[in-house]
């Protein structure tokens, strides 16, 4: 690429991850005295801004853009359909949930902290380069980590997610130095490459909260602030590490994408059978988040063109509607306090609005047609039913399981006999603003899923090609899979 | 009219019985969700406009047809997504199933928005009601037209949400909320079928389309897979129809779903969802007839739950219950006559028990009335039939009583063996999660 059409692709990727984080310093300063929301707002707006840019300029190139010095097959900066996709899907979810997040919640450096981790996280989506990759993951979770011991009460939270993360960073640190010391996908590579392949899957497993190393989900949705919870796992950071060192690389690590393939689905299935029991509706969502983001990695592990274009449709898919529960559960509880599910709560009369949203939002989670998770969901279960039947029937089992525990929340916050006396609670205009049009994205990308879908199993078709080498050498490849990337 | 114009115009006829009601969703939701939401009478009218609209088109779609003898019309609108090999195509048939099916679903649904308008006048959750009621006129009109399994899954769907939600109508009762979670959990645990069936079907034959799994005029299309195939999709599209249509062992949740508004009772559980699964298996009835020993499996469910109904039934003391009961008998004689390889008797029997079940249904709120309007007009008390079980032996009878009194065990067998072993499970990995993260964090997290 010339360096006059790569300064545009710069400045937009340069912006993505600036926006957040001179906010984070605006913020810091107290620039604005009576809230940090709009500093905040602000500069993820310049994100997502700049992520639609990026998207505009990668399709007009019409393919990867690569930019700096290359380590292990990935540059430092490297724009594909997997970046031009989930960098503007990654800001508007950030901007949803800090234009909602109540103002109680919004303290000075609860806010830095999480811009700090937002701009770490959307510079982790601008590159392929294995050591910025580990060194933007340990960025994103340490403020979360802080955020959530500055939280009164949270610490114990704080503790339980450095107990595990902590080890997955290691393992990612480690694993992606072995790989890169003796690379695996290289003809004669050694025991060390093999190691350091089954140390970064580890560490995805435990960032996506694959059972056994799921507890950190819920632990941190029951004790951090919602929208820290919600920076924590809506991107899906371990995601996009195993599409970047595993997925990217599948030549060298077959075995462990089999490994991840065959532990997703059965995390999506506990997740949503441990959604069905919660009390409270914190770790509902944190059961779900976790089921979800497995059933993301299950189509992301996958040999399928189908399955790899589920999985990344689900991930988009599942942030949207999932960031709306959350936004709206923070609502409620600004309002409400702590909302437990055993006992209906009789909120329809304090909120309907919210209420409506919730509905909404929930559906879209568990698949309604005309939502992009239903396409999701279609496209993961024919490819999984597909490849093994045993996982085909997981899928559509975790989709069961989270289905009947989303909607007997919402009957458990909203049913129930009416408090007369309580007050109504309003929502508020910009609580409104923003949940309807991440409700109108969800439809409108349900509704027309096409270009989504489209850009997706390009950029599915791409990784495939090089998964399919590595697990069939010398057979044809799968239709539809292209010989080389754009 | 040559060819290509009867299908243009039966095409535009079939997109306005889909888009009217999409309209009027849209009308009235948009402005919900804005905070605007629109008065009374603007809503149901715009609600019964979009079924007078879709009823008119249906009719005219009817006629267009009958002239050409019901050869079906296949409308493709286009692939919704594709993905490789797999593809989700909105297509939609107009056929003698379809048709008379559309005809009677929206103008069944226009005589109960003209019903509820009053019957709901002021009510606080008049405007929900009637989304709702919209949203349940698109997905019974998507599931009856559909020609891929697709776009019968979407209407299948919004069938269930909008049934599991008005059950829940009056969410400040604790019986209607967990009726409606009841239901839901039953439908969700169905719908697995549906779903499996479609992957089953793409993977057959590369498509969701109908007109590649079978192909003729119904009701005597020839089936185009094989009959393993066929027997696979049929068994699994009668276990999702078990749980819309009520049968044993998932009839637990019809005569709790009786909690809903009267008008939605009787459109959902007297009409046309209760039907819902009927008219599956006969829009894919070429696959029974491929697979016909599966149809012996719809006549030992169907004539078990007719029973099961008919004994339940009699011992219900409040008349909505009674009726659900008389409902699900009468949806498993229907399945029964599937089974048997009938295919118009079960159509005709659909529509005249649809028909009847909600007159009654609707006229439920004043049965007390009309009795006593009736013992006027007589010169006194309607004589009752002597029930043929009280010719049985006392000792049967006390029997016959019990069983029917615990609704035949069915509900206490499905709560001991499987609800409650699965959620003692559940919780127990739970409570042992919470000790493991307390542990952990060294104090209990604060919730």
């Amino acid at each position: 690429m010339s360096s006059t059409s790569i300064v545009p692709v710069l400045i937009a990727c340069g912006s993505a991850v600036a926006g957040p984080l001179l906010a984070a310093g605006a913020v810091q300063l107290r620039c604005w005295r009576d809230t940090p929301r709009w500093p905040a707002v602000a500069g993820l707006v310049v994100s997502l801004v700049s992520g639609v840019a990026v998207w505009a300029l990668w399709n007009i190139r019409g393919a990867a853009i690569e930019y700096g010095p290359r380590l292990g097959g990935g540059a430092m900066l490297h724009v594909d359909g997997v970046t031009a996709v989930l960098l503007p899907f990654v800001a508007a979810c950030l901007v949803a949930v800090i234009g909602t997040t109540p103002r109680r919640a919004l303290d000075v450096r609860g806010t830095a902290w999480f811009l700090s981790g937002a701009a770490a996280t959307c510079g982790l989506f601008l590159t392929a380069h294995p050591l910025l990759i580990v060194a933007l993951a340990v960025a994103a979770a340490l403020p979360v980590w802080r955020a959530t011991r500055d939280e009164p009460g949270g610490r114990p939270a704080a503790r339980v997610f450095a107990i595990t993360i902590v080890p997955s960073l290691c393992c990612l640190a480690i694993g992606t130095a072995m790989m890169l010391a003796d690379p695996p996908w290289d003809p004669g590579s050694g025991w060390i490459g093999a190691l350091g392949g089954w140390l970064v899957a580890v560490a995805v497993l435990i960032r996506e909260g694959v059972v056994p190393f799921h507890f950190w989900f819920p632990a941190l949705f029951a004790g951090a602030p919602f929208h820290v919870s919600l920076l924590a796992t809506v991107p899906q950071v371990g995601s996009y590490a195993a599409v970047r060192l595993l997925i990217g690389h599948a030549d060298g690590v077959p075995n462990e994408l089999v490994a991840l393939a065959q532990l997703a689905p059965v995390t999506a299935v506990y997740g949503g059978a441990l959604a069905l029991v919660q009390r409270d509706l914190r770790r509902l969502i944190g059961y779900l988040a976790f089921s979800q983001s497995a059933l993301v990695l299950a189509g992301l592990a996958g040999t399928l063109p189908m399955e790899l274009a589920g999985g990344l449709t689900l991930w988009v898919a599942s942030g949207l509607s999932l960031t709306g529960i959350g936004v709206v559960a923070a609502a409620l509880e600004g309002r409400a306090g702590p909302l437990r599910l055993d006992l209906p709560q009789g909120r329809f009369w304090d909120a309907p609005a919210l209420a409506g949203f919730f509905l909404l939002f929930g559906l879209a989670t568990i698949g309604l047609p005309g939502t992009l998770s239903f396409v999701a969901d279609d496209l993961i279960i024919a490819g999984s039913l597909a490849e093994h039947l045993h996982g085909g029937i997981l899928v559509i089992l975790a989709t069961v399981f989270s289905g009947i525990a989303v909607m007997r929340g919402w009957f458990g916050i909203f049913g129930g006999p009416m408090i007369i006396d309580a007050p109504r609670h309003a929502i508020l205009p910009r609580e409104r603003i923003v949940m309807a049009v991440l409700l109108a994205t969800v439809v409108g990308l349900g509704i027309v899923p096409g270009p989504l879908v489209r850009t997706l199993e390009q950029a599915a078709t791409t990784l495939l090609s090089k998964r399919h080498d590595a697990l069939f050498p010398g057979t044809e490849r799968l239709p539809g899979v292209p010989d080389h990337e754009p | 009219m040559n060819l290509t114009s009867i299908h243009d115009l039966v095409a535009l006829l079939v997109v306005a019985q889909l888009a009217a009601p999409t309209l009027a969703l849209l009308a009235i939701g948009i402005p919900l969700v804005v905070g605007r939401p629109l008065g009374e009478q603007t809503t149901s009218g715009l609600v019964g406009g979009s079924f007078a609209i879709a009823f008119v088109a249906a009719v005219v779609t009817l006629v267009v047809l009958a002239g050409r003898g019901f050869t079906p019309e296949i409308v493709h609108l286009g692939t919704w997504f594709a993905v490789g090999h797999h593809e989700a195509t909105i297509d939609l048939v107009a056929d003698g199933l379809s048709v008379p099916y559309v005809c009677f679903s929206t103008g069944l649904c226009l005589l109960v928005n003209a019903f509820a308008r009053k019957y709901l006048h002021r009510e606080p959750g008049f405007t929900r009601f009637f989304v709702l009621l919209v949203l349940f006129g698109l997905g019974m009109n998507l599931m009856v037209l559909a020609g891929s399994i697709d776009v019968l899954f979407a209407g299948w769907e919004f069938i269930g949400i909008s049934s599991m939600l008005l059950i829940g109508f009056f969410h400040e009762r604790a019986n209607a909320v967990q009726a409606a979670v009841r239901a839901f959990v039953t439908y969700r645990i169905c719908d697995a079928g549906i779903l499996a069936a479609g992957v089953v079907i793409h993977m057959a034959v590369g498509s969701g389309d109908f007109d590649k799994l079978f192909h003729g005029a119904w009701p005597q299309a020839d089936c185009l897979v094989s009959s393993s195939t066929a027997a696979i999709i049929s068994l699994l599209l009668i276990f999702a129809a078990l749980g819309k249509t009520a049968q044993v062992p998932f009839s637990g949740w019809l005569p709790r779903a009786m909690e809903g508004p009267t008008p939605s009772s009787a459109i959902f559980y007297g009409a046309l969802s209760i039907h819902a699964g009927a008219y599956v298996l006969l829009r894919c009835e070429p696959l029974l007839d491929a697979a016909p020993t599966v149809g012996w499996v719809l006549v030992v469910i169907g004539g078990g739950t007719a029973l099961h109904a008919a004994l339940v039934g009699r011992v219900q003391t409040d008349l909505k219950s009674m009726l659900a009961y008389g409902s699900m008998m009468q949806a498993g004689l229907i399945f029964v006559e599937i089974g048997l390889g009938l295919r118009v008797i079960p159509l005709v029997h659909v529509v005249s028990h649809a028909i009847l079940r909600s007159l009654q249904l609707l006229r439920s709120p004043s049965a007390l009335h009309d009795r006593h309007a009736l013992a006027a007009a007589l010169g006194g008390q309607p004589g009752n039939a002597r029930p043929w079980l009280s010719r049985l032996p006392e000792a049967w009878q006390a029997a016959l009583y019990r069983v029917a009194l615990d609704r035949g065990y069915e509900e206490m067998a499905v709560m001991r063996f499987i609800v409650e072993p699965f959620r003692g499970i559940v919780s127990r990995i739970d409570a042992a999660e919470r000790a493991w993260i307390d542990w952990l964090g060294e104090v209990r997290l604060r919730r």
